[in-house]
């Protein structure tokens, strides 16, 4: 029997999801060695009754969402959040530091009808198995992990800044530089993508565990001379300001 | 009778549809959107300019590209900065809709005309294509990657251009594969272009940009129709508007809905296409204007293989080239800006307004949210399509999610 895998969607930008795709040939070797439960991307079949993985990216904004995830949870063993949205809120998290009412009716004439809940992650709704966070995921991280999974193994992420891959990549350090870097206080397993274009970690993978916030805010402002509220723009751009 | 498909599959994001058939007519056709507001526009006010483009590629996975750079573009018109090396620009937007084309017309479309729900199926009976159509998508993932430093959410654009020079040798071996995949593109082209697409025909006005030299993708005017319009001009023209209840909105050009995308850009620019894509669409035999929008498909496929053509002739032109790069300084960062860019799916707006550096007011109009309300019409008289009243109710609800991505909707995008 071969396990059955689903892919759920809930409001993102479905990146995630693509970058699953984009593993190319390996996607295709992928699903020659699983059943697929439910995965909207590519089939129109209908859905079966039990999960051996779900994988689900995104944010439950909708009650019709927060149904279906809590529907998916049931009928899965494994529940994985993929993705910044469904591991620390994501982007649209922001709306959570701001007067979410005002935001709505600047966006839309008419409000009535459109759920505007706060942003929680999944792991605020459901119970979480393993969280592979990033926006978007790391393909190869990814692919490692779910290969684990399907070997019978329990995959882990190991707890280490994202410096530690950025340095190993022969970067200039963005922070000594005076740009502002959240490498250090960041969960590495991206690979460090962003220092090696020259663009500062902006922490997408959310925060490592017991971590010196104090320090890298003064480094913050010493380095990369930003504000008080600089700073806190920067935690919230996914969600991150309230997992410290 | 009515019609009601829950939760289109293959298609980005989540959308239902319903209508009535009341004496073979179509009636209400309506296209629901299910997805959760985000308030992109609202999260985007009162952070710093360059957010813009950096949040607004998080609208879309499949698009990031185009939603990053028509951020930049309505920041740098806001500041009245010039882009240098627009090459590089315009070389990821070949990739970006080499990517997402291959995505819809093999993985999302293709599976219809044989009648698969499953593209495990289409997997298993057309392996070679299915090799061919995931090395077409990797070549686009590349040209991305290569300048961008990623393929989903690109890193290195910044105001005036890229900040970091691609690699010249990545970008010689990229010619080389590029050279290598365009006879496979042509190829799957032809797989298109004998595909036999429904007969339906609903007359309505394509909006694409155009361009004196190219065909257009970054950058341009408005082509509506034979006119031809600047964006501040057309945006004039259009009235967007919502309905309670609905998280997308929907738009009017002149009180009429009109359709962007692939088909758009046929109608209104073929004579810019490249050489074999040209051929390809001779080949064809097709009327123009071509009014059918199954044909969106065809024209993407076209356009496949006009965005290899196109890569090799930016590559050709990079590599020999002095490339400029970094990040433009600007003194007074206050103005308003228009940023206008075809997306896979059609034309996109960003309408900014910035003071010191800090975003007041944003617009984002996608290309499906213009689209939908073309898309409804189409839909509402969908009785004329040929045959349909042979057609089971089966074969109707079949039908009926064939247009639906023929389109090639982003919900996601639409409701953003």
């Amino acid at each position: 029997m071969k396990p059955v895998v689903s892919i759920l969607s809930l409001t993102c930008c479905e990146g995630c999801q693509v970058s699953i795709f984009d593993l190319g040939e390996r996607f295709l070797e992928f699903l020659t060695k699983v059943d697929i439960g439910d995965f909207r991307l590519i089939e129109d079949i209908p859905d079966v009754d039990k999960y051996d993985i779900a994988i689900v990216e995104g944010t439950a904004i909708t009650k019709e969402q927060v149904k279906r995830l809590k529907t998916v949870r049931k009928k899965s063993k494994i529940l994985i959040a993929i993705g910044s949205c469904a591991c620390i809120g994501g982007v649209q998290e922001i709306k959570n530091y701001r007067n979410k009412k005002d935001l709505i009716r600047y966006v839309y004439s008419n409000i009535r009808g459109i759920d505007n809940p706060n942003i929680k992650s999944i792991k605020e709704m459901v119970k979480v198995d393993l969280e592979i966070p990033g926006c978007p995921i790391n393909k190869e991280e990814f692919f490692r992990i779910i290969n684990e999974f399907l070997d019978g193994k329990k995959p882990v992420i190991e707890q280490k800044p994202v410096c530690e891959e950025c340095v190993r990549k022969n970067n200039k350090c963005l922070l000594l530089l005076g740009k502002p870097c959240l490498g250090s206080i960041t969960l590495a397993g991206c690979n460090a993508p962003c220092p090696a274009s020259d663009f500062p970690c902006d922490g997408c993978r959310g925060p490592l565990k017991n971590i010196n916030l104090n320090a890298i805010k003064k480094a913050l402002k010493i380095k990369a001379r930003l504000s008080d509220s600089d700073i806190e723009l920067l935690l919230e751009r996914f969600g991150k300001r309230n997992e410290l | 009778m009515k019609i009601r498909i829950d939760h289109i599959a293959k298609i980005e994001g989540h959308a239902s549809f319903t209508a009535d058939i009341v004496k073979g007519d179509v009636k209400s056709a309506k296209l629901k959107i299910e997805e959760g507001a985000r308030l992109f526009e609202g999260i985007m006010r009162g952070r710093k300019d360059i957010e813009i483009p950096e949040l607004g590629s998080r609208i879309c996975g499949v698009c990031p590209v185009v939603h990053n750079f028509a951020g930049f573009k309505a920041i740098e018109s806001a500041y009245s900065v010039n882009v240098q090396s627009k090459d590089l620009r315009k070389l990821m937007m070949m990739g970006q809709l080499i990517n997402s084309h291959a995505l819809h017309l093999f993985f999302f479309s293709l599976s219809d005309f044989f009648g698969f729900k499953n593209d495990l199926q289409l997997i298993n009976e057309y392996p070679e294509k299915t090799h061919d159509a995931m090395k077409i998508r990797d070549i686009g993932n590349k040209l991305v990657e290569v300048i961008g430093g990623r393929t989903i959410h690109p890193l290195t654009p910044c105001i005036g251009g890229i900040r970091k020079a691609p690699d010249i040798e990545k970008l010689k071996l990229l010619l080389e594969d590029c050279k290598r995949v365009l006879p496979i593109a042509i190829q799957l082209g032809e797989l298109f272009s004998n595909l036999k697409y429904p007969h339906f025909i609903r007359k309505t006005s394509y909006v694409s940009l155009t361009h004196d030299s190219e065909y257009a993708i970054y950058e341009g005017d408005i082509k509506v129709g034979d006119k031809i319009l600047e964006p501040k001009e057309f945006l004039s023209l259009v009235e967007e508007f919502q309905s309670y209840d609905k998280v997308a909105k929907r738009t009017h050009f002149a009180e009429k809905t009109y359709m962007v995308g692939s088909l758009a850009r046929l109608n209104n620019n073929q004579d810019k296409l490249n050489p074999k894509a040209k051929d390809l669409l001779y080949s064809c035999n097709l009327q123009f204007p071509l009014y059918n929008p199954y044909y969106n498909i065809l024209a993407q496929a076209i356009e496949l293989v006009h965005c290899f053509e196109e890569s090799i002739k930016i590559l050709e032109r990079l590599i020999i080239s002095d490339i400029k790069v970094g990040e433009i300084n600007v003194e007074n960062k206050t103005g308003e800006g228009i940023g206008v860019i075809e997306a896979p799916r059609g034309i996109l707006f960003y309408i900014v307004k910035i003071k010191d550096g800090v975003v007041k007011h944003v617009n984002i109009i996608t290309p499906t949210a213009q689209n939908i309300a073309n898309l409804e019409a189409d839909l509402e008289e969908f009785e004329n399509l040929d045959g349909f009243n042979k057609l089971s109710g089966k074969e109707r609800e079949d039908k009926i999610k064939m247009l639906i991505r023929a389109y090639d909707p982003c919900v996601t995008c639409a409701v953003h």
